[in-house]
């Protein structure tokens, strides 16, 4: 099996196997906004327990699995595995492998893959791509008051065509402007719901 | 019978001409996405949601019936077909589905997991209908701390018992339960956590969430990896899926076992369908073993298919129970359900077969009726389902980021809801990066509001005093039945870990740094 090679990880620095930190670092900051904004809130009425009671607690929860996970990191570093899909979070996977009887299998994880310092460098995600489809909801976003729905939705479905690998750039245009149109007419003439025309108003 | 007058007045409701359409529309959508790896129910229903704003509720609900059970039947196709299943609630039967489908007998696993799927629902479903009164007449009992108890109950047993990693769970819980406080204060009219912005006022919007959480951050995720994860390859089936006799005579006992696990998980708030699908078929396996069956685990065993398929769906059945009566979601896709309710103005609970009850018969008679028309669109077109596989991923996502915009802005017309949404939607990508759980975000912004409300409720008829929270026989079954589900838990991880640990590679640091 392949799976040495592609669960290849290479140790180079502190943040290899870290980079997790980010998480309780962005609960930190969710935490200290909600403190910020649990101690200036402008409570009305004068009802106890109030509106800054379940804050309090939500805000001491956060702060204590945030340096509990941040620990955990910091312990053990944590390297993706590339024959997982990201899907299998929701339920222990040793838990339904004791329940299921399969000790072997996709559901249980691979321990003990030895990190290297060689090989090829590839990062885990693939950021130009994760950023043109960012980049495309973004710009859409933009576009959609002054341009209108079928120009910003033919951009946004388009360009995620293109950061998906697709090759037939003018064919995918053609698909992005049919299934924009399609959706304007659907929601216009079938549920009378109104999206934005754009600068195109009255050419249409 | 009670029930059954006010069944069969639901049946003559849902079985009105247009109605029907609503029901095949929604089960031709949720086997759609059960289909499609990765996309589910929920995400289905949070899409349709501000599309369906202009139908009136009875025939959302009965769509939303279709799509609900509908992605249970396709998620076990591409487990089958492409061992990659649709769902996690298909993994289990994924196993000896894949087997069978590589042995050359793919229709015949595609249509255990049909029948299985309809058996399990069906069942269930018959036990929502004679059991709901009762729930309900229970449910009349519950006051702000037996409420609040059972939410504690549903944001503990999803992030923590079932969860792989307790600290993971708790931090999606946590951030769930701060989305859901933005906005006004219901009880005292204060404004909190808003940056002063009023769009915000309302709070943030369930759909919103959702979607970006599910559908927008299911697309970023692809993005990051689609040029990195190596392409499935495909089981070709010949032939319209057929049970034979001989089959059905193998099946049928796996079937009502598997409804059997499935029942009663669907009114635990385990997260969904995972728990009972792969009891079901460890206890497949278990049995399989002691009678000497060789079709397990080599060529692929019916029975392994058969059983997992019906308690995931017998799970879904009693789940929607759990739903109407109690107002309690117990996964993911119900917590959407429960949404969609409140989109309506309709909040579940004993209140809604007293208020709404003609909608929740028809919702029931729907349900049965979807189930039909799925069992058949399944047997029938399996293969024609399989060949959406062949949907270029390119499009597929485009279209799904597409959608995810389109029902955001359809909602409130409000760019700011817009951002929002890609906030939420790299939210839902750093969570399945770092392999977080994204139920117990969406359970906690579906239940925070009521944990809120119910726990000041209650103090404040105590006057603060922390004993009216543990001071009825419901409450303290329930704390009592976490406590100990939390510490088997804890057992379970600290057993394998020590495992673990004893098996790992030493790491050495040092030895590794820019060598």
């Amino acid at each position: 099996m392949s799976a040495t090679e592609t669960n290849t990880v290479r140790i180079t620095g502190f943040w290899s196997g870290r980079s997790e930190l980010i998480v309780p670092a962005l609960v930190l900051v969710l935490a200290g906004f909600l403190t910020y904004g649990t101690a200036t809130m402008e409570v009305l009425g004068n009802s106890v327990p109030g509106p800054q009671f379940f804050p309090t607690i939500v805000c001491v929860l956060l702060y204590v699995v945030a340096f509990a996970h941040a620990f955990q990191v910091l312990r053990t570093r944590r390297f993706p595995d590339a024959d997982d899909d990201g899907r299998g979070a929701e339920v222990s996977s040793e838990m339904l492998s004791d329940l299921g009887d399969t000790a072997d299998g996709r559901i249980t994880t691979r321990s003990g893959t030895r990190p290297r310092a060689t090989g090829r460098p590839q990062a885990f995600s693939d950021w130009k791509t994760l950023g043109m489809v960012v980049g495309a909801v973004a710009l859409f976003n933009l576009m959609l008051p002054v341009a209108g729905w079928i120009l910003a939705a033919t951009v946004l479905f388009w360009v995620v065509c293109r950061a998906l690998g697709s090759k037939r750039p003018l064919f995918d245009l053609s698909v992005s402007l049919l299934f924009a149109s399609a959706v304007q007419l659907a929601f216009n003439a079938g549920l009378g719901l109104n999206l934005p025309a754009g600068f195109l108003e009255g050419l249409l | 019978m009670e029930q059954l007058t006010l069944l069969m007045e639901g049946f003559s409701n849902a079985l009105t001409p247009m109605n029907l359409l609503w029901v095949v529309i929604g089960a031709v959508l949720g086997t759609a996405v059960g289909v499609l790896p990765g996309l589910g129910s929920a995400m289905a229903v949070a899409l349709l949601l501000p599309i369906t704003f202009s139908l009136d509720p009875t025939a959302a609900f009965i769509m939303f019936a279709g799509v609900y059970y509908g992605g249970l039947f396709g998620d076990s196709t591409s487990g089958i077909l492409l061992n990659t299943p649709g769902n996690s609630s298909a993994i289990a039967s994924t196993f000896e589905g894949h087997r069978m489908a590589l042995d050359g007998r793919a229709a015949k696993a595609l249509a255990t997991a049909a029948v299985g799927a309809f058996t399990g629902g069906l069942l269930a479903t018959t036990v929502v209908v004679f059991f709901a009164p009762t729930l309900v007449r229970m449910a009349t009992a519950f006051g702000p701390a037996e409420y609040f108890a059972l939410a504690v109950f549903a944001f503990l047993a999803i992030s923590s018992v079932v969860s792989e990693s307790v600290v993971k769970g708790l931090v999606a819980l946590g951030i769930g339960l701060v989305l859901a406080m933005v906005g006004v204060d219901g009880p005292s009219g204060t404004i909190r956590y808003t940056l002063g912005m009023p769009q915000l006022f309302d709070g943030l919007s369930i759909v919103v969430i959702t979607v970006g959480l599910l559908a927008l951050g299911e697309v970023f995720h692809i993005a990051s990896r689609i040029h990195r994860d190596p392409e499935a390859t495909r089981v070709k089936t010949k032939g319209r899926p057929r049970l034979n006799l001989a089959d059905i005579k193998k099946a049928l006992p796996a079937w009502l076992r598997g409804t059997a696990f499935g029942v009663p998980f669907g009114v635990i708030p385990a997260g969904g369908a995972e728990v009972p699908t792969f009891l079901a078929y460890g206890t497949e396996k278990r049995l399989a073993k002691r009678r000497g069956d060789t079709e397990f685990g080599t060529t692929g065993s019916i029975k392994g298919v058969a059983a997992p398929e019906a308690a995931a769906n017998a799970t879904a059945g009693t789940a929607m129970g759990a739903l109407l009566a109690l107002g309690l979601p117990t996964s993911a896709t119900a917590a959407i359900m429960l949404a969609a309710f409140q989109q309506y103005g309709m909040q579940p609970g004993p209140l809604l077969f007293e208020r709404s009850g003609a909608l929740v018969w028809t919702l029931l008679a729907s349900l049965f009726v979807g189930l039909v028309i799925l069992v058949v669109l399944n047997m029938q077109f399996a293969v024609l389902w399989a060949k959406l596989l062949l949907i270029p991923r390119h499009y597929l996502y485009a279209g799904i980021a597409v959608l995810s915009v389109l029902g955001v802005y359809a909602i409130s017309s409000s760019v700011v809801d817009l951002w929002i949404l890609l906030a939420i939607g790299l939210l839902g990508f750093m969570m399945r990066r770092y392999k977080f759980p994204l139920a117990p975000v969406l359970i906690a912004v579906i239940l925070g509001p009521l944990a809120e409300t119910e726990l000041r409720r209650a103090l404040t008829v105590s006057e603060g005093d922390l004993s009216i929270l543990v001071d009825s026989p419901v409450t303290i079954t329930l704390y009592a039945v976490l406590a100990i589900a939390l510490a088997i838990s804890a057992v379970q991880h600290l057993r394998h870990r020590a495992r673990s640990r004893s098996s790992a590679v030493k790491l050495d640091d040092d030895e590794l740094v820019g060598a």
